[in-house]
């Protein structure tokens, strides 16, 4: 069976994405698409996973529990985990690293998470746009130590990205590297590069996907079809 | 020093400019914006790299009143138009940030 996949959506709990951004119609716009792997990683936090996860259900969509990361240095790295309960924990370990800055939502947008139903559960005060306490490769260790897919996002941006903030790609192995134009004109070392849409509006999910061929689809499927390169191109 | 002293004595060029002529009394010089955001002092001007919108959102959250491009870092439209919003004024230079840390640092009369 063939997949479609976007796995770097943000919702309306990241600063940055707009207000429409609800799990349930990020759910419905994805679906209508043909997406059938859909990965919700906003930034710094994971509290709009549950609403997402049983909208994603209800869609016959297979959720991917994620969080968009941003290391000590500024680099944003997409995590994720086998589930809800993992990626929760993940999600309140990186509020916890975070600084005591507060949001300012006039300045950066509003940090609400909802449920199912669009109905907002409660707000974040701390900035989530602020840099987590772990440097990058802190980071690669805490998401190993919880079997996670470790992934740097848009690492061909001038901005947020191992190559805006360190130079390079680390050389590593990673679980796939994610890039906004394909051929990546970064050197990755081998590693699979994938490329997502990065939503931060309802038009944009699917704007950037990628597919694979696969029987049965699960966290473990997708986690090996990452690491061995079995993208259909 | 006022923000004029970028313009008139250093020669730095002016890419959006408050109408009034706002003074500081401390710069701050990071390209990390969330230590921006943590560290920077109000009524201060950012010396970075940074041309984003979101350099000024952060600046505008810490209480600074403009900042300095340095490099000759391009500013985007839209941080330009973010700048205007919150009143923020922008400047660029061809100097790096030690240099025009140092010749900030002058013009506060802290060396």
């Amino acid at each position: 069976m063939r997949y479609r996949a976007d796995l770097h959506i943000h919702s309306c709990l990241s600063p940055c994405a707009d207000l429409q951004m609800s799990p349930s119609s990020i759910v419905s716009r994805a679906s209508s698409l043909g997406i059938s792997v859909l990965g919700l990683t906003d930034h710094n936090t994971c509290r709009n996973l549950p609403a997402f996860d049983s909208c994603c259900r209800k869609a016959g969509i297979m959720p991917v529990h994620g969080i968009e990361v941003t290391t000590r240095e500024e680099i944003h790295v997409l995590c994720f985990f086998a589930d809800m309960p993992a990626a929760l924990r993940f999600g309140k370990f990186i509020e916890s690293l975070l600084p005591d800055v507060p949001n300012a939502p006039d300045l950066l947008g509003d940090q609400v998470y909802v449920d199912e139903h669009e109905r907002i559960i409660g707000e974040i005060d701390k900035s989530l746009y602020s840099a987590s306490e772990l440097n990058f490769d802190q980071l690669f260790d805490e998401v190993q130590g919880y079997n996670g897919m470790f992934i740097p996002a848009h690492i061909d941006r001038s901005a947020f990205s191992v190559t805006s903030q360190l130079g390079f790609l680390p050389e590593m192995t990673y679980t796939a590297v994610e890039a906004v134009r394909i051929p990546c004109r970064v050197d990755t070392y081998g590693n699979t590069v994938i490329t997502n849409s990065d939503a931060h509006f309802l038009a944009d999910i699917g704007s950037r996907s990628w597919s694979c061929e696969h029987e049965a689809m699960d966290y473990q499927a997708l986690k090996h079809i990452l690491e061995t390169d079995r993208l259909t191109r | 020093m006022k923000l004029s002293y970028l313009t008139d004595t250093l020669s730095y060029k002016a890419l959006w400019k408050a109408d009034n002529d706002q003074s500081v009394q401390q710069a701050y010089t990071s390209d990390l914006l969330s230590d921006v955001m943590g560290n920077a002092p109000e009524d201060s001007l950012l010396i970075t790299i940074q041309g984003h919108k979101n350099t000024v959102a952060v600046a505008s959250l810490a209480g600074m009143k403009g900042i300095l491009l340095c490099n000759n870092r391009a500013a985007p439209d839209e941080m330009l138009d973010a700048a205007a919003r919150e009143g923020i004024s922008v400047f660029s230079t061809t100097d790096d940030q030690f240099s025009a840390s140092y010749k900030i640092a002058k013009g506060l009369g802290l060396v």
